[in-house]
């Protein structure tokens, strides 16, 4: 096969305007998609051993499915589905650690050797994008297939459609929500034509009008190709009448139910078995022991408050860069002035000793913005958050000046994500944290002695089931298990309120109950518990009083500002990296945003060169000038221009006084350091260093502003001929990097509220900084761990593949490439002239 | 129990596409770190305004990513493939070196990728991680001071200093810090899918 069976076909569309380009051969492809050829799947004693673990992950699995069947597999965790879900994709690979047993077929062949006959859909939206385009993404697998590039447009305007994603093919992918990511992976699977279609857990992590956006997407799209479905589901209520059969996993294997849904989940022994294992039966909800009514009626006073409180994560910066409470209460930040914009204003509320509260709402209303802000991890924007003299035990009321280790015993917060919060290696430390660094604010001693903090972690390691963990690492737990402990350390230094994040995702039956009991007696001990969830019946498991926010009720929600184009971008935080490559706005629109990359840094070299040689001042002058009056060109505004160069004339002048300071020593004497002086001669020095290392990084920050990662990543593999896979992996990891960003800030709030704060020695502030940076490095190798079997049930691999989009010179290049010369030859020129020129290693 | 030190057969020595993510991924993660706190010790520069030279000592930060890509990998041209993505990153993100850093990247990378080549890619004790550290902060030092020559008026025995420094700086941050960070890595299991996923249960020498 020809690496590039695509060249004679269509052109891809040019990016920005897509659909120009695009062939009219939607009847056709109409025809085609009705030629998907449903799967066979058969597994005889089939079985799998991960590298590293001693027990097989599965073994002894008999199943057949037939081609267009619709398959529900539950289990209990640690059966082994999402295994067989990756074997299924071709995402697992036998090497000599990994061990399998028997035979798991596609169409009678090999799973490993069926590539592209499966697609694959996981758990977690942010690690099922490859692409930073919607376009792009939806035509990932298709290329990797080595589909032609005329036919890959097709189906990937198809397959949007197919799934209802009704946005442009140039989108960035990053603005989606959660239902809409779910929805984008499907149809860049649909895109891949598979008689397989495999859902793991698809819906767990979205709220529920995404859950049924996700399965409604599902249900239509097998329905049009026929091809074979596969989930695994936790919560089977919104699956159950959509599928065929119900297959029951066991743990370690084998097949223990299968039947209709209507067979298995009707009252009978195998309902309870599945109830008993922790599974979302249609219909079940979990019962608690204790009556509900124990818990309302006698709320008692205020513990902390809320008045006209506006909220944004925007306002989760370093200290110094905002006035702390110059902003009286009534004002509004002018809309043309470019700062924090409150995702939610205008909150007033009280939170009782007692009484749980629920906070519920559409997505992007500002929800966990509006909890991390009450519990003290968020500054408020406008407004106030006051903690009760109760409460408060001695510090001022504001929660957000209390230091970390003082928070901790006043509001704890459980995050999301678990791993988040973990502290310490084993579960008994990481429990012990909290009470240990607890303090006294009024003496500084600790609040509780030793063998206090003993007896409290004791105490939960026995109430929360995880007296047998309590040596293990925290991040090797189960889900349910890390659920747990999470909440536990949060308990074990005894705040007043509690402040819950979606406690309930992804979360099974038997997790879900023993939260709300735990919470109950929370509650019964007369704390606060305030909790941002979706889930209906939690609220009314802890009698919690319901706030919603969002449009009309609790809070007037504001509408999204210019460039914000969809309603559900609350979990990306422009302030983070506004400067970075995920300001796309420039692109394509300026002249050397079209230009290719490859030219665009060939002609920074050529302007660069004689700096790199040289040492003097007119050169440098020489290119900094040009680069200011080219500045248009890049369509990067002064002011953004100035946002990104600004370091290098710091770092210019820091070089300026090394070289003055350390430099030669000629001419007058300036100043007179004892070991070092400043001399005539060592000031011209540094002024031409200084000068020499900004003129050398300015063409490079005018190229970068005005360069697509995608482009450069499409002409490094097509023009240069890099190796594929390394260079759209690296590309797929630097989509990650607005994603990891927003999550060291994240990791910042989640460790504050363990107790781990930027206080202290600066011994303490380095430990806190580097278990911030581990907690950030343990994210990052999940995500791509994910992101790789994403990649693979693609298609991804060393076979030849298509590009969707062709990386080309064009004659904007050789003017680019004569600028850069005309540029450095410039420079070189006039120092030349003007005697300066001055080679450096002479 | 005990494991045989890591014998590499050729087939292991090919990358698949979970190490060439994980490995890019843990370049931009520490193009995050490195952004994060570049904004909170913004004024840490004030401290080398006495000895220049000194600077060099926190310039290791820059190396982690080769080292720790390497010894999470374990695959050759690890070192050489993250530094080369770090330094994309940071030229995606605005570096003071403009350009040049991917030729920086390139050549710290190739310092640390020597001495792990020299080894064979076999062995990912301590003895190797502060030695593929030296590596590349020798050979970013070098660089920088004679090669792009960023302080030509320097003195010789200045830009000695500078190149121990980064040598150093190598050996502890680069070297230490990423063999730290792998055991501590490899106990929360998240390198479950590579090859250093029992990184915590080999020996510190050997």
């Amino acid at each position: 096969m020809p690496a590039d069976p695509g060249t004679t076909a269509a052109p891809a569309p040019p990016y920005g305007a897509p659909s120009a380009a695009l062939p009219a051969a939607r009847g056709g492809d109409g025809d085609r998609a009705a030629a998907v050829v449903p799967a066979a799947v058969s597994a005889r004693g089939w079985g799998w051993r991960h590298a590293g673990r001693a027990a097989p992950a599965l073994r002894g699995l008999d199943l057949e499915i037939a081609p267009g069947e619709r398959v529900l597999l539950v289990g209990p965790s640690g059966a082994g589905k999402s295994t067989l879900l990756h074997a299924l994709a071709g995402a697992l690979h036998r090497d000599e650690e990994a061990e399998d047993f028997g035979e798991l077929l596609v169409d009678g062949r090999p799973a490993e050797d069926s590539r592209g006959r499966a697609g694959l859909v996981q758990q977690d939206p942010e690690t099922q994008v490859v692409l930073a385009r919607v376009g792009d993404d939806v035509a990932f697998g298709a290329e990797n297939l080595a589909v032609p590039r005329g036919e890959i447009w097709n189906r990937v305007t198809a397959a949007l459609e197919a799934v209802g994603l009704d946005v442009p093919l140039d989108h960035p992918t990053a603005h989606l929500s959660g239902g809409q990511k779910q929805r984008l992976a499907l149809a860049g699977i649909l895109a891949m034509r598979p008689g397989l279609v495999l859902l793991d857990e698809p819906t767990a992590n979205l709220d529920p009008d995404g859950v049924l956006e996700v399965r409604d997407a599902v249900v239509a799209a097998v329905a049009a190709t026929g091809a074979t479905l596969v989930v695994v589901e936790h919560r089977l209520a919104a699956w159950a009448g959509h599928m065929d059969r119900v297959v029951v996993l066991e743990p370690g294997g084998g097949v223990s139910h299968s039947g209709t849904p209507g067979e298995l989940f009707a009252e009978g022994p195998v309902r309870t078995e599945l109830i008993d294992a922790g599974v979302w039966v249609p219909g079940h909800v979990p019962v608690l022991e204790r009556a509900q009514g124990s818990l309302s009626g006698r709320p008692g006073q205020v513990l902390l408050s809320a008045a006209d409180l506006a909220v944004s994560r925007e306002a989760a910066r370093p200290a110094h860069s905002r006035p702390a409470h110059s902003r009286p209460a009534h004002s509004r930040p002018a809309p043309s002035r470019k700062g924090p914009r409150p995702v939610l204003s205008g909150v007033g509320l009280d939170l009782r000793a007692g009484e749980a509260v629920g906070i519920t709402g559409p997505n992007g209303a500002g929800k966990s913005t509006l909890a991390l802000t009450l519990a003290g991890l968020l500054e408020p924007l406008e407004g106030q958050v006051r903690a009760a003299a109760e409460l408060a035990g001695g510090l001022p009321p504001e929660p957000f000046r209390w230091r970390a280790a003082d928070l901790v015993s006043r509001i704890g917060t459980v995050f999301q994500e678990p791993e988040h919060q973990f502290v310490a290696s084993t579960v008994r430390e990481d429990l012990a944290f909290g009470p240990r660094h607890a303090r006294n604010p009024r003496t500084g001693r600790p609040l509780f002695t030793p063998e206090e903090v003993e007896r409290r972690v004791d105490g939960l390691l026995d109430r929360l089931r995880l007296g047998h963990l309590a040596d293990a690492n925290p991040f090797t737990l189960s889900g349910g298990e890390k659920r747990r402990l999470s909440v536990a350390t949060v308990l074990a230094a005894g705040p007043g309120v509690l402040v819950l994040d979606e406690p309930t995702f992804g979360q099974d039956a038997n997790t879900w109950r023993e939260l709300a009991l735990l919470l109950r007696e929370e509650l019964a001990a007369g704390r606060t518990v305030l909790a941002v969830t979706h889930d209906g019946h939690f609220t009314a498991a802890l009698g919690a009083r319901t706030v919603t926010v969002g449009a009309g009720t609790g809070g007037q929600q504001r509408a999204p500002g210019p460039g914000l184009d969809t309603s559900s971008r609350s979990m990306l935080d422009r302030s983070v990296l506004d400067q970075s490559v995920l300001d796309q706005s420039v692109l394509g629109r300026s002249v050397l945003g079209r230009a290719n990359p490859l030219g665009k840094m060939a002609a920074v070299l050529l302007a660069t060169a004689g700096l790199v040689a040289t040492l003097d001042w007119v050169s440098a002058a020489v290119v900094v000038g040009a680069c200011l009056a080219l500045l248009p060109l890049s369509g990067v505004g002064p002011l953004a221009f100035l946002r990104r160069a600004w370091p290098l004339a710091v770092a210019g002048l820091m070089a300026a006084w090394g070289t003055a300071l350390v430099g030669n020593d000629s001419g007058a004497v300036l100043l007179d350091l004892g070991i070092f002086t400043l001399t005539e001669g060592s000031v011209a020095a540094g002024a031409a260093t200084g000068l020499r290392g900004f003129a050398v990084a300015l063409p490079a920050v005018l190229v970068m502003a005005s360069t697509d990662p995608t482009d450069l990543a499409d002409a490094l593999a097509q023009k240069a001929r890099l190796p594929h896979r390394f260079v759209l992996g690296g590309l797929a990891a630097l989509r990650l990097l607005g994603l990891l960003a927003e999550e060291w800030q994240t990791l910042g709030m989640a460790r504050r509220a363990r107790g781990v704060g930027s206080h202290g020695s600066p011994g303490a502030r380095l430990r806190a900084n580097l278990g911030q940076a581990f907690g950030l490095l343990v994210q990052a190798i999940r995500r791509a761990s994910r992101l790789a079997v994403t990649m693979e049930a693609k298609g991804f691999g060393e076979a030849p593949r298509t590009w969707a989009r062709t990386s080309r010179f064009t004659g904007l290049d050789a003017w680019v490439l004569l600028g850069g010369a005309a540029v450095g030859a410039a420079a070189t020129g006039a120092a030349l002239a003007a005697g300066t020129w001055n080679l450096v290693w002479s | 129990m005990t494991h045989p030190v890591s014998t590499v057969p050729a087939a292991r020595r090919s990358w698949r596409v979970v190490d060439i993510v994980v490995a890019a991924v843990i370049a931009v993660a520490s193009g995050v770190i490195f952004w994060a706190w570049n904004l909170a010790y913004a004024g840490i520069g004030g401290l080398f305004l006495f000895f220049p030279p000194a600077s060099s000592i926190v310039t290791g930060m820059w190396l982690f990513p080769a080292v720790l890509g390497a010894l999470i990998i374990r695959k050759p041209g690890a070192a050489l493939f993250c530094e080369l993505v770090a330094a994309v990153v940071s030229a995606f993100l605005g570096s003071q070196f403009g350009l040049t850093v991917l030729a920086s990247g390139l050549i710290q990378g190739l310092g640390a990728e020597l001495v792990l080549a020299l080894f064979l890619y076999r062995r990912w004790d301590l003895v190797t991680a502060l030695l593929a550290g030296a590596g590349a902060g020798l050979f970013g030092g070098i660089n920088d001071a004679f090669i792009f020559n960023w302080f030509p008026e320097y003195t010789t025995a200045m830009k000695l200093v500078y190149v121990a420094g980064t040598t150093l700086s190598g050996v502890v941050i680069a070297g230490l810090l990423s063999w730290l960070a792998t055991r501590a890595l490899a106990r929360t299991g998240a390198l479950s899918a590579l090859a250093s996923r029992r990184a915590a249960q080999e020996p510190v020498f050997g």
